[in-house]
Order: C-alpha cells, then structure tokens, then sequence
C-alpha cells in the first residue's frame, strides 16, 4: 500500500489533470474548450514537475542568513524541476495567446467555433 | 498550525481535480474560463505547499490573471455560448 | 579542427544572432530595402561563423571541474542534481548548420525580393526557425532539447500562418494544437528522466543508467522513450501524424517551406540520436522506431503517387524522405547511422531544389495543378532543366547526391539482414521519380492550350538562378565525391554506436 503522502497526491492529480486534458483536447469539439483543456494540460505537466522537486519535511530552497550550510543540499527542496516549470508558464502562455490568435482569424472566416467545421479539410 | 496548513494543501489537491473537471463541462465559455482560474489559485496554493513559493506567486499572476484574461478576449471576439448541434 | 574545452565563442553566437536579427528586422518596418540588407548580412555572417568555427562544447551553468592536468571531469557535485545545461559543436553539427545557414542565405534574398508588403516579422520568424534547428542540432541536454522543439513548433506555425490564406490558418491551428500536446509529452518525459536518473543532461543521464540498477523501473522508461518519441513524430511529420506536416509544407510559401523541410530534417536527426543513444539498448525500442519510418516511407510515397497538384507532390515526398532518414538512423548500426545522416543532408539539398522551381512555376504566373496547365518547357527552358536534374537527384539516378545515400542505407539494410527494408528503400525511390516526372510532365512538358501562350519566354530572376545552380553543383559534387560529406558524418556515427555518452 503506496502512504498518501501529499507527493503522492500531488502526483495523482497531476496524472488526472494531463489525463482531463488530454482528453478534453481531442474529443471536445468547441475550439475555445480546447484552448482550456490545454491550460489544464499544462497545469498538469508543471504540478508533476514541482511535485518531483518535493522533499518530506524539507526546507524552501532559498539560503537564509544564519542558516547552517551542511544541513542545507539534504533538507531543502530540489530546484530544477520547479526551474523548468517557469519555462513551461512562460510557453504556456505564448501557445494559448498563438492559438487564441488563430481561433479568432478563423473565427471571423468560418463564422463558427465547432473544431469539426472549421478544421475539415478542404483538398479534393 | 502545520496540520492546518496540510489539510489545506490535500482540499486544493482535490480542488484542482475537480475544477478542471467543471471547467470543462461548462455550456457557457466564459464561466469555463472563470473556473479555470479559479483551478490556477487552487494549484498555485499547491505549489507554495510544495515547497516552491516563487512558482506559487508566478502561477498566481499568470493562470488567474493573464491565461483566462487571453482565453476571455478569445471569447469576446468570437461567442460566448457553445453551439448546440 | 582541434576541440577545445574552455566555452565556445561560435555557440552564442549563432544563437544570438539571429535573435538580434529577428528584433531588428521587425522594428524596420516598410523599409523594404534595409530589411533585405541587414538579414542578407546576418546570414552570410551565420554562415561565416558556422563555416570557420572550432569544435568544443560550451557550457551554461554548471561547468564541469577542470582537473589539474588540464583534462575536465563531469564530477561537479554542487546538489544532488546537477545544472550541467550544454551545448556541443561538432563536425555533424557544422555540415548540418552550415547547409542550412547558406539555404537561409539565398531563402531570405528570395523572399525579401518577392514578397510585396511589409515583410519584417516575416523574416524575423524565418531567422527563429534557423535558431530553433540549430539549437536542437547542438544541444546535449533534455531541458534545451524541450524549449527548443516548443519554440520550433510555435514557429512553425507562425511561418505557414503568416503565408495567408484560410487553408494555411487551419493547418497553422491544427499543428498548434498538436504541438500544445506533444511538447507537454516532451516535458513528462523530461520529468520522468530527470525522475528516473536525476541528470537532465543527457551525457549524465545514459552515465547513470549504466550504472544504476534499473530493473524495477522499466516501465517509467518506456513511457518516457513513448514520449519522446512521440514528439519526434510530430517535430519530424512521421507516419501517423504526416497529414499535419504534410498541410503546413504546402500551406507555406515554396520558399518557406526550405526552412520548414530543413528545420524538421535537423530535428529528425537530433532527436532520432538522443533517443539511439539514450533508449538504443532498450528491448523493442529500436523495432519500434523501425517500423514507425517504414511506415512514414510507405504512406508517404503512396499520397504522393495520388496527388494531383505540385505542391502536394512535394509535400508528400518531403514527409516519405523523412522516412529515408528515420530508416538509417533506427536501424543503429555504424552504416546506417552515417546512411541516415547523409540522406538528411542529401535531401535538404535536393529537395529546396525542387521547392524553387516550384515557386517560380507559381511566380510565372502558372498553376501548379496537373489537369490544367502544360507548355512551361518552351517559355521557361532553363527551369525545365533545372527540375529534372532535381527528380534525378531526388530520385537517386547516379551521378547526383541522393544515389550515395540510399545506395548506403541499402547496404546498411541488407547488412543487417533485413531486405524487405532494402526493398522498401528501392520502392521509395523508384516511386519518387514516377510521382515527379507525372507533374514536370504535365506542368512542363506537355504542350499547353495554344490560346493562352504568349510568345515572350519566362526570365529566371537572378538570385534564383544562382540559387539553382549552387544547389545543382552540390548535388552533383556531393555524388561524384561523396566523402566530402561523410568526413563529417562518421566520427558523430561512431561515437553514437560505441561511446553513446559522448555528445
């Protein structure tokens, strides 16, 4: 029996929060719930993320005055998953105002929002 | 103190889930758009449990703030309410 | 060239300067002329840089300890996880940047001369495109690796957006969705290996896979190699995802296409390296990138036979070559290894030939349907040569370039004992020059409607027709001697097959 630790939790939520978005990114048909279900993805990857840098009882990974430095690198959190979670905020954003982007154009061209409309293809 | 604060911490795990759930089931955008902010103060209160406090203030600014802000222009250009058929 | 161990100058440089470049030419704005002239030079200088540069690494943080005796240990144990973010400049990457850093060269002189309106950000994304594949070519870690491919993706999508038109909106949007999901994928991958091994760096990483037991954990290492694989997939446009790729490259501009066919033939090779070098002795793994390029080439060489426009054609091709790649490299032996890399350069080449001939059927005013049009021979001679020297070469014929590479992959095939591989490589080619002959036939050769024909023939541009005949000179120089490129390729191929941890 795995101890539910808030780690683990953690971890559990995480794998719903990909597993919701994925899902909720192939099999809606509203684009601008896409859109959502893509911020809920990528909510998921970084909760994973800080999730792994976690320590039990640990301290917050910022040196204070006075601190003791032995004790420091096994107490405090590890930094390179949270490190690249401000990445993945920062792509975040820029994918959801692209897609935004190309939602309104194709908004305005199609007059519609159902994925099924606007993304059927046109050759043949 | 820290008991408080940990019960805290295991209600925004299960906010978090259930937040995305209901976003996603809304009819109406825009309320999808508000709860999916309302999920990022949920996971930005995880964060800060998790040890992480300076991701907690990002995630703050940019999931409830900037990411639904995007997603509400979106929607104000465009519809607001799903379409039925 | 000797490798050096200190920082490298060359590797910032060719990532900062096409940034600069990207922010000057976008506030230059309908200044047609200065734009033309400030990225001309900023890519000649990248082609310079990448032409002239030493061999070595560079290091971002977290450097490894130079020891007493001058040699340099990766032993810097600052945490319990290590920073070593790197960068690595070797004889593969500098045939790969500067074939690319000289297409981008005559590419961005194309489009600043034929593109009408204020084409500042335009450029600007096709100099982040050239970023994007040049740090995905040279990085040696995951967290790099991962920023690169999202910002290659996004770009990407800018490029065929910016290109117009409602069909290039919706495959801009579809490849934006998709690279939403594969780029977290990518991320989940990162997290399970920096999990699993505790190294983002991938010499790091694979040093403590040997080490470590891993015997309970095999499963969370096939989720991250399903993963990764998955964004090399859809970073290369291979089989179940082709028909994404396949409407971004005919979405775009011809000329665009150049840069988005290299970016996704670099990506190809890098990410099919890191996954030969980091999953290549995990059972089944090297089957399944096997089976996925097969696959990609079958599928591929099938559209294209049943398309009925050019640029389709070309699109199809681009993707079932992709597959020529994917094969050499997934077979993991030392021939096929340099057979794939070879194919990526030959290709590269062969194909923007073919792209700028069919922009100047489209500049010429002409469709490039097969039913409706014909009789380009007589108005445009030159051009007609210049086609079918480039279905020769794609096709593999001789004396040109893409002979050598399949003739390798061939042999890589057979070495291994799979001929239905050998077989599939030869129907790959022998189809390619069926599908390309159909449309120069119908485009070029065929007389046209007598009542549209004027009597004035067509005048290549200038800058095209040195364009033309540069790509025509090395697909042959490259056929005729094709150890000028291989001197590059085998030293990357043995260290990927006998010391995978060396960058």
């Amino acid at each position: 029996m795995i101890e539910l630790t808030l780690q683990t939790l953690s971890f559990l939520a995480a794998a719903l929060l990909v597993i919701i978005g994925m899902a909720g990114m192939l099999y809606l048909d509203n684009l601008i719930k896409k859109l959502i279900a893509f911020t809920l993805l990528s909510d998921g990857v970084n909760l994973a993320l800080v999730s792994l840098g976690y320590v039990q009882g640990g301290i917050v990974p910022i040196l204070e005055p006075g601190a003791s430095l032995s004790d420091f690198p096994n107490e405090a959190a590890l930094i390179f998953g949270p490190g690249i979670v401000l990445t993945n905020i920062v792509i975040g954003v820029s994918t959801t105002a692209i897609l935004a982007a190309l939602i309104v154009i194709l908004y305005k061209r199609y007059g519609t929002l159902k994925a099924s409309k606007v993304l059927k293809g046109e050759h043949e | 103190m820290i008991d408080a604060f940990m019960t805290v911490a295991y209600l925004m795990v299960i906010g978090v889930t259930i937040g995305a759930v209901a976003a996603l089931l809304q009819k109406d955008l825009l309320r999808a758009a508000y709860i999916s902010g309302a999920e990022s103060i949920a996971l930005a209160f995880l964060f800060h449990a998790l040890l992480a406090p300076d991701l907690g203030l990002t995630q703050a600014i940019v999931g409830t703030v900037l990411m639904p802000g995007i997603i509400i222009l979106a929607i104000l250009k465009t519809r607001r309410h799903e379409e039925s058929d | 060239m000797n490798e050096t161990i200190t920082n490298l100058w060359s590797i910032p440089l060719l990532i900062v300067i096409p940034i600069l470049t990207a922010i000057v030419v976008n506030l230059l704005y309908n200044r047609g002329r200065a734009i033309r002239a400030v990225s001309i030079a900023s890519a000649a200088v990248l082609l310079v840089i990448s032409l002239v540069s030493p061999y070595g690494f560079q290091w971002f943080t977290g450097q490894p300890g130079v020891t007493y005796d001058g040699t340099y240990t990766f032993n810097a144990n600052v945490f319990s996880w290590k920073l070593s973010l790197e960068y690595y400049y070797g004889p593969l990457q500098q045939i790969m940047i500067s074939v690319m850093s000289f297409l981008l060269l005559f590419v961005v002189a194309i489009s600043t001369k034929s593109l009408k309106k204020n084409f500042g950000p335009y450029i600007a994304l096709m100099f982040l495109t050239y970023l994007s594949a040049a740090a995905i070519m040279m990085v040696n870690d995951f967290y790099h690796l991962w920023i690169a491919v999202e910002i290659g993706s996004l770009l990407v999508a800018g490029l065929v957006a910016a290109s117009g038109g409602g069909a290039a909106q919706k495959a801009a949007l579809k490849y934006t969705f998709f690279s939403a999901l594969s780029g977290s994928g990518l991320a989940i991958a990162l997290a399970l290996i920096l999990g699993i091994t505790g190294y983002a760096n991938i010499t790091d990483a694979i040093n403590s896979l040997k080490i470590n037991d891993l015997s309970g954990m095999y499963n969370v290492l096939y989720v991250s190699f399903a993963f990764l694989m998955l964004s090399w997939i859809y970073a290369g446009g291979l089989a179940p995802i082709h028909p994404l790729k396949s409407d971004v490259y005919r979405s775009a501009y011809p000329h665009a296409t150049v840069m988005l066919q290299t970016q996704s033939k670099l990506t190809l090779v890098a990410i099919g390296l890191v996954l030969l070098r980091m999953f290549g002795t995990l059972p089944f793994a090297r089957e399944a990138m096997l089976s996925i390029s097969i696959l990609t080439m079958v599928i591929g060489i099938v559209m294209a036979l049943i398309q009925t426009d050019f640029r389709w054609i070309l699109a199809y091709l681009i993707v079932s070559h992709s597959g020529l790649v994917t094969v050499g490299i997934s077979l993991g032996t030392f021939r096929g290894i340099v057979g794939g890399l070879f194919q990526a350069v030959n290709d590269v080449i062969y194909m923007s030939l073919l792209l700028v001939c069919c922009e100047m059927v489209l500049y010429f005013g002409r469709g490039t349907s097969i039913k409706f049009s014909g009789g380009l021979a007589k108005r445009a001679p030159l051009l007609t040569v210049f086609v079918i020297l480039g279905t020769l070469a794609a096709s593999g014929v001789p004396p040109f370039n893409g002979f050598q590479s399949e003739l390798i992959l061939i042999q890589a095939a057979l070495e291994q004992g799979l001929p239905e591989v050998a077989a599939v490589i030869l129907m790959v080619s022998v189809s390619t020059f069926i599908a390309l002959f159909r449309a120069i036939y119908s485009i070029f050769l065929r007389p046209g409607d007598e009542l549209q024909q004027g009597s004035e023939r067509f005048k290549l541009p200038g800058t095209t027709l040195i364009f033309l005949v540069a790509l025509v000179a090395i697909t042959l120089v490259l056929g005729i001697y094709p150890q000028l490129a291989l001197n590059f390729l085998t030293e990357s191929a043995l260290k990927v097959v006998f010391v995978p941890w060396v960058p």
